[in-house]
């Protein structure tokens, strides 16, 4: 079976599903596919005050942001998974817009969706992106929160 | 020289800047000093040891030398995917 990495920045705006449908073409002989897509939140989460999110600014830089995806790709290597695909966006993304695609496909599914789970969970700490979250009344550049780390930590065992 | 900044810091002090680096001026510590001197707006920012000064795309620390060097770039803190 042929191996087929992708891994992606996106500067506008792409359609998840149509990507997940030619991942899965792709992937033919596989018997599982598994998938995360995450999208733009309408509101703000940050502290007590829930405020209207009126649009994500992702800044990334231009060789090393893709660089810190592909070596997260690279490394789900480990699940035994022979198709993996990291789509992230970049520049100015609205609510309700898709941010990330994580899909990977193998024989069997305990691979597959450890594959998504491990990649997603290393995008959010160390793909190389800074986020602004603009608000209603302000912006703020995010950090990865407490429960990011300790889902990045968990693999490190 | 071509500084270039990244996330917050390219907010405070501009994505792109070209300065003057005078000899004397031998480090990532140094460079940092003298950016503050040219924006003190921006000092305590430079000054925040989250702060990560890159070279050629890669990490380097406060001692490595800047002699010679075209282009540094500097990160705030990821934020992640």
């Amino acid at each position: 079976m042929t191996v087929t990495l992708t891994c992606r920045l996106a500067e506008s705006a792409f359609d998840p599903w149509d990507e997940l449908r030619q991942f899965a073409q792709a992937s033919q002989g596989a018997g599982a596919v598994s998938s995360f897509t995450g999208t733009a939140r309408p509101l703000s989460s940050d502290g007590e005050a829930v405020e209207a999110v009126e649009a994500m600014f992702l800044d990334h830089h231009p060789r090393l942001t893709l660089e810190s995806m592909r070596a997260i790709v690279d490394a789900a290597a480990r699940f035994g998974c022979d198709h993996r695909l990291v789509i992230h966006r970049c520049g100015v993304v609205l609510p309700g817009e898709p941010i990330v695609l994580v899909a990977a496909a193998s024989a069997h599914r305990r691979a597959a969706i450890a594959a998504v789970e491990y990649m997603i969970d290393r995008l959010k700490t160390d793909a190389v992106f800074w986020k602004r979250e603009d608000r209603a009344s302000s912006s703020a550049w995010i950090e990865p929160s407490a429960e990011d780390r300790a889902a990045h930590a968990r693999w490190e065992q | 020289m071509q500084i270039g900044f990244f996330g917050r810091m390219g907010e405070i002090i501009g994505r792109e800047v070209e300065i003057e680096i005078p000899a004397s001026t031998g480090t990532v510590a140094g460079l940092r000093r003298l950016l503050a001197e040219h924006f003190p707006a921006a000092a305590d920012a430079l000054g925040d040891a989250r702060l990560r000064a890159c070279i050629a795309d890669t990490m380097v620390d406060e001692s490595h030398s800047v002699a010679g060097v075209e282009r540094v770039e500097f990160f705030p803190p990821l934020s992640g995917g």
